[in-house]
């Protein structure tokens, strides 16, 4: 709503506050507006005659849902009534009834719509309902570095108009800096609604598409160690990168990598398949030698049903629905010729990034790009697979090479550096962590650091322990709780030694303290949540509702954040 | 009347004055979860409870590339008089081995037994089970009288049991009066107030050093008496226990290159007749030794130290003051064998024994034997004691003659009864110390090395007829001496991982230490050594000299 231009200007005016001072500032702000104090440069709500419309948004990570909110109290103050709702939340009956119908969705797993989103995304997939009086706009939030690039977005945009729905503006796709777009888009929403009011026809209007590639480094590993001691039933590597040129992150920022396969698969897929490896093959996304393809740009293992179901048609057979390695798929359901399986290469998906946290600190490792990766593993009918990204991460030499990308998170960020901290990062949780205790510790910072931290066994498991030994003894670190989850007859967790700290942790929240959760979402991150909530609940005697929107605050505040996968 | 040196305390004095009665903040530590160390002070106050802090030295290094700390735990000895177990005491031990530490049972050169890698948050759990049992670790280690030793065999004497009811009288009267056990690992609550800790015998300075006490009935001396700082060494007449001859000033530990220090044998001062006599003479040979020790310089701290600084007639002269008797001249005795009596034996109350063979005291279940499970069907039974001897060895005690055959047959059955047949006679008298991987001060290995060595000696000793001799052979890791390696006919003294000192001339019963041959050997320089020795043996022995007399004379004796 507002022009590139005076956009420009305040995102530079803004780029001068701290974070805490923008909260005060967007206190002051709304407050002005309420008691009518309204700066004189408001837009002006007439012209706009559109009067009630339903913004929804999926997401998984919570963009989508920040635009939606902004989005919705933009609207308020054009005095248009919005419905804002999750899609999870939506009751799906409701839809043939919408008139202007907002949607903001993105893209996760291997161009997947947010779990959030599931229902309503097979909903109206599979259901052939007529929502002709809809008129709609899908913004699509994605990441340029996956192969599928808002995929989810796009079916849902296709699939509103085959089912008849009137598209107001083309599908918006944005990168992961996503805010001038969005801006953008609302703009042009704006207009259209003044069109539509005005009479107007609603051509949609076309957007051009602006991607930003992501700048690719090229690293060389100078260090891989399993901090797991030997007798331990994991493995999590610390491997420390090096770059030519220094990579611009902050801690709290991730890495993506792109997987290579295994050699020994790939020799194997061309000896069944008789191609010729050194051969030129062009598919929809690259040009390469069918070996280059088949390690290092294409995912060979887990296809979706989707490709298994094209591999089908190829090779002219019916295959049940499933999922499985492109090695095993060939042995059971072979092609009858190279050509063929050149066929198949054309069909098979590029690699999908994996992230990684940042594990150092740029001020106190000197630009290195420090991970801590867990080898993922996990059984399939009795027998026990490797996760494709982390055991080629975990597999590495010292002198290897890799190439990455910076994926920024802007919320995931340390505080001012008087404010304190409460780190919750059981497992490879723990990465960032390392890096916000280690550039606390680089420039001084005199807010309290707090670390919780768990894993399975204390002799074996204590990833970094010496590390944290050490900034206990200089008092960097201020304390540390630990959870050993098979050192015990009873399973002990994190969430357990929280409740422990109940009365600590509610005063040093009083005082102001940042609480930062890193590490699997399931079930840590969620059973981490319930405790705080419980410690809440108990320490300050409120209800859940209040214990919740105690939270909510908090994260509005950027003060409980998480990072969780 | 303390007769301090002027050279200040070593750090340990402070540490056990400030100790609050061996209280420490050992509470504290066991709460420091970031680490399973102790904190530096209060490795020093557990000793007093029965343990050491220490780490497996094979995985250091690769844990310090993993940014682990290394691989603290704890080491816990039993305060054992005598060395016996009840069947049940067993049973207990054997779970307790399997549940919180690694398993092996190792019978000490001392006649107890101890369990090694128990995790600092597996102490108290470790010692409430051991309570459970009737079992404790109080001073078995720190600078106090340790474990009491007293010849382990019964049929060895029919006043077998009297003399060995004398090992628990002195441990009890040599106790610590500190409740700080019962409190720390037992949660006894604070009884400060309740008991009296005033403590007449160790003040709140304890001993300078460590202090060790053994009880032998000749002709036996499995015990090794003249090792201990007292020895006693028990007069009978046919069936009566006369009395004891009082031995001070034993001791083996030395240090490479520091000639101030010596290992050497104790020197019998007398004879005392009484009960009441004997145990207050022991008593005030601590307070002498309270009084007059090196407390500055732990390497002379020891009670042979204080003996030659006084001098023996200096020390009987202030031990008489303070028994306020005179000792009577030391009765004659003769020792004539050290070794165990492998097998079964009886003894005149007609129950049997069975002393089997335990590879350098580490029970356990390997491809030899399985004396682990053996041990653990024979407890199940519950028809026996369990004894250990001082050449870590361990015997089924006081069978009715109607469960032998039962007991043999489950020996059989395990293997043990193989080995204990079957081992050389070199190998069954063969002592090592624990040395690596657990043993802080270890050089060289000892328990882990030595089998493999014997069995490479084994057919140097056929190659030259000397299979059936049972030559003492000894090594440790280390010049401490806890495998009393310089009490050998031939001993093995560490110098460097792979390196030893080559000790000769020792007798075999214990009466005469070795002296230092040949220093830092590698196996191959070991092997060609002796195969030396034993043919100049053969060649040249008197009659049926042994080869630690021989060698005594041809080699230390003459130069
Ligand atoms: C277990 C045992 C050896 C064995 O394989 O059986 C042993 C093991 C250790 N001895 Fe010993 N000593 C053992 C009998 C001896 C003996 C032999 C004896 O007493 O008959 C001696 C030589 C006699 C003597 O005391 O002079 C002995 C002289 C030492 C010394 C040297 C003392 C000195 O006067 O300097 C040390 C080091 C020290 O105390 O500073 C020592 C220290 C140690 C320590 C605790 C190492 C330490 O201080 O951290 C060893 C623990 C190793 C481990 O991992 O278990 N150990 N130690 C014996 C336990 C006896 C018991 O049940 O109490
Ligand atoms: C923001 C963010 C930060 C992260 N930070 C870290 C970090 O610091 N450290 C870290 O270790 N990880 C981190 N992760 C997780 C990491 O990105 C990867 O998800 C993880 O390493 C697994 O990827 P993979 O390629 O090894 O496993 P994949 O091959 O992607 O497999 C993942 C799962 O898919 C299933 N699967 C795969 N193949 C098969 C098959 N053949 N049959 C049946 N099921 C199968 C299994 O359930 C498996 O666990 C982070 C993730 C995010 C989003
Ligand atoms: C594990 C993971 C997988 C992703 N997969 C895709 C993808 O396949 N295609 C895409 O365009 N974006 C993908 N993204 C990027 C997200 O869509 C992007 O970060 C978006 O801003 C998240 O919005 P949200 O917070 O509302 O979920 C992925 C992100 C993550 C963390
Ligand atoms: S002799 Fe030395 S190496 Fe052997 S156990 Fe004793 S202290 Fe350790």
């Amino acid at each position: 709503m507002l022009v590139e231009s005076r956009l420009q200007q305040l995102h530079e005016f803004v780029s001068t506050f701290s974070k805490e001072e923008l909260v005060w500032i967007n206190g002051y702000l709304s407050g002005l507006l309420q008691n009518g104090h309204a700066p004189q440069r408001q837009l002006d709500p007439v012209g706009v005659a559109v009067k009630r419309i339903t913004i929804l948004y999926g997401t998984e990570t919570g963009n989508a849902k920040k635009l939606g909110y902004s989005f919705a109290s933009s609207a308020k103050k054009k005095g248009i009534s919005t419905k804002l709702m999750g899609l999870d939340q939506y009751r799906l009956t409701d839809l043939a009834k919408e008139e202007y119908f907002f949607l903001i969705l993105s893209t996760h797993g291997e161009g997947e719509p947010p779990a959030a989103a599931k229902k309503f995304y097979n909903f109206i997939h599979e259901e052939d309902i007529s929502l002709s009086n809809l008129k709609f706009a899908v913004l699509g939030l994605g990441d340029t570095s996956y192969p599928l690039f808002c995929k989810a977005a796009e079916d849902v945009d296709g699939r509103l108009s085959e089912l008849g729905a009137h598209c107001m503006l083309p599908l918006q796709k944005c990168d992961v800096d996503y805010e001038e777009q969005a801006a953008e888009w609302l703009e042009k929403i704006y207009d259209g609604l003044r069109k539509t009011s005005t009479g107007h026809s609603s051509k949609p209007i076309v957007t051009e598409q602006k991607i930003i590639t992501k700048k690719i480094y090229k690293g060389r590993i100078a260090a891989h160690i399993n901090l797991n001691d030997n007798r331990s039933s994991k493995e999590t590597f610390h491997i420390e990168i090096r770059t030519d040129d220094r990579p611009d992150f902050q801690p709290g920022d991730a890495i993506g990598i792109y997987p290579h396969n295994r050699v020994d698969i790939v020799d194997k897929i061309i000896a069944i398949t008789g191609i010729d490896p050194s051969k030129k093959v062009t598919t929809p996304k690259a040009t390469a030698s069918v070996q280059e393809l088949l390690t290092k740009q294409l995912n060979i293992s887990y296809l979706s049903s989707a490709t298994v179901q094209k591999h089908a048609r190829i090779v002219g057979t019916t295959i049940p629905e499933t999922r499985m390695d492109l090695l095993d798929l060939l042995r059971i359901y072979p092609v009858k010729n190279p050509d063929q399986f050149e066929e198949v290469i054309a069909i098979l998906n590029p690699h999908s990034p994996r992230l990684y946290s940042i594990a150092s600190s740029p001020s106190a490792h000197d630009g290195e790009v420090h991970l801590t990766v867990a080898r993922n593993i996990f059984n399939v009918s009795g027998e026990h697979g490797v996760g494709l990204c982390s055991d080629f991460l975990c597999s590495l030499n010292e002198d290897d090479t890799v190439g990455f990308y910076v994926h920024k998170n802007r919320d995931f960020k340390l505080p001012a550096a008087e404010k304190d901290i409460i780190m919750i990062g059981p497992g490879t949780g723990i990465a960032p962590f390392r890096s916000f205790v280690a550039e606390r510790d680089a420039i001084g910072a005199t807010g309290r650091n707090w670390l919780f931290f768990g894993d399975r066994n204390f002799t074996t498991d204590f990833l970094y322990q010496t590390e944290w030994q050490q900034y206990m003894a200089t008092g960097v670190l201020t304390k540390i709780n630990l959870a050993w989850s098979r050192d015990t007859a009873t399973k002990y967790y994190v969430q357990d030694e929280l409740k422990k700290e109940a009365y600590e942790l509610t005063q040093w929240l009083d005082n102001g303290a940042y609480v930062y959760i890193c590490g699997n979402k399931d079930p840590m991150s969620r059973d981490v949540e319930e405790a705080i909530m419980d410690i809440l609940c108990q320490q300050k005697n409120i209800s859940r509702d209040e214990a919740t929107q105690f939270l909510d605050h908090l994260s509005d505040q950027g003060r409980y954040v998480k990072d969780v996968y | 009347m303390s007769k301090q040196e002027h050279t200040p305390p070593s750090p340990v004095e402070r540490i056990k004055q400030e100790s609050r009665g061996l209280r420490g903040s050992i509470q504290e530590s066991l709460t420091d979860a970031i680490t399973g160390q102790m904190r530096e002070d209060d490795t020093q106050v557990v000793k007093f409870h029965g343990m050491y802090q220490q780490d497996d030295r094979d995985v250091r290094e690769e844990r310090a590339k993993k940014k682990l700390e290394n691989l603290y735990s704890f080491m816990i000895r039993l305060r054992l008089p005598g060395g016996v177990l009840s069947a049940d005491q067993w049973l207990a031990t054997h779970h307790i081995a399997g549940i919180h530490s690694t398993g092996v049972i190792k019978i000490t050169t001392r006649q107890t037994i101890q369990l090694h890698g128990i995790l600092k948050s597996h102490i108290k759990p470790t010692i409430q089970s051991f309570n459970a049992a009737q079992l404790d670790s109080i001073a078995t280690c720190g600078d106090i009288n340790r474990n009491v030793t007293s010849n382990a065999l019964p049929s060895h004497s029919p006043l077998h049991q009297q003399v060995h009811a004398y090992a628990d009288k002195i441990s009890t009267m040599l106790m610590p009066k500190s409740r700080a056990y019962y409190e720390i690992w037992l949660d006894e609550e604070l009884l400060a107030e309740k008991f009296d800790e005033t403590d007449p015998l160790y003040e709140d300075r304890y001993l300078p050093r460590k202090f060790k006490i053994g009880i032998a009935i000749p002709p036996n001396n499995d015990v090794d008496v003249l090792t201990n700082d007292i020895g006693l060494i028990a007069i009978t007449e046919g069936n009566q226990l006369k009395g004891f001859n009082i031995a001070i000033g034993g001791g083996l530990s030395f240090t490479h290159g520091n000639d101030a220090t010596y290992p050497r044998l104790a020197t019998v001062i007398g004879f005392t007749d009484t009960e009441e006599k004997t145990l207050k003479t022991v008593y005030e040979i601590l307070t002498v030794q309270r009084d007059f020790g090196n407390r500055s310089d732990r390497k002379q701290a020891r009670l042979k130290y204080t003996v030659d600084k006084l001098g023996v007639e200096g020390f009987k002269n202030e031990l008489e003051k303070r028994i306020g008797f005179k000792l009577a001249d030391a009765k004659p005795f003769s020792f004539t064998q050290r070794k165990d009596d492998f097998g079964w034996s009886q003894s005149n109350d007609g129950l049997w024994h069975y002393t089997a063979f335990v590879e350098c005291g580490r029970v356990t279940d390997d491809e030899n034997a399985s004396t682990k499970t053996a041990l653990y069907e024979i407890a199940k039974l519950n028809k026996s004691a369990f004894r250990f001897t001082c050449n870590q060895n361990v015997i089924i005690a006081d069978v009715k003659e109607g469960h032998k055959h039962l007991i043999d047959t489950l020996l059989n059955q395990y293997g043990v009864k193989t080995i204990t047949q079957t081992s050389s006679a070199i190998r069954l008298s063969s002592l090592a110390c624990v040395a690596f991987n657990t043993c802080p001060l270890a050089l060289a290995e000892a328990q882990r090395y030595i089998p493999s060595l014997i069995t490479k000696i084994e057919p140097l000793l056929a190659k030259h007829n000397l299979s059936q001799d049972d030559i003492v052979l000894r090594m440790t890791g280390c010049p401490n001496g806890c495998g009393r390696s310089t009490a050998a006919e031939i001993g093995f003294v560490g110098t460097a991982y792979g390196l030893y000192n080559l000790h000769i001339g020792g007798d075999r019963l214990g009466l005469r230490l070795n002296k230092k041959y040949r220093e830092n050997l590698n196996e191959e320089q070991i092997l060609q050594t002796l195969d030396e020795l034993f043919l100049v043996y053969v060649k040249e022995k008197k009659g049926n000299e042994t080869f630690g007399d021989f060698t005594y004379s041809k080699f230390v004796a003459a130069n």
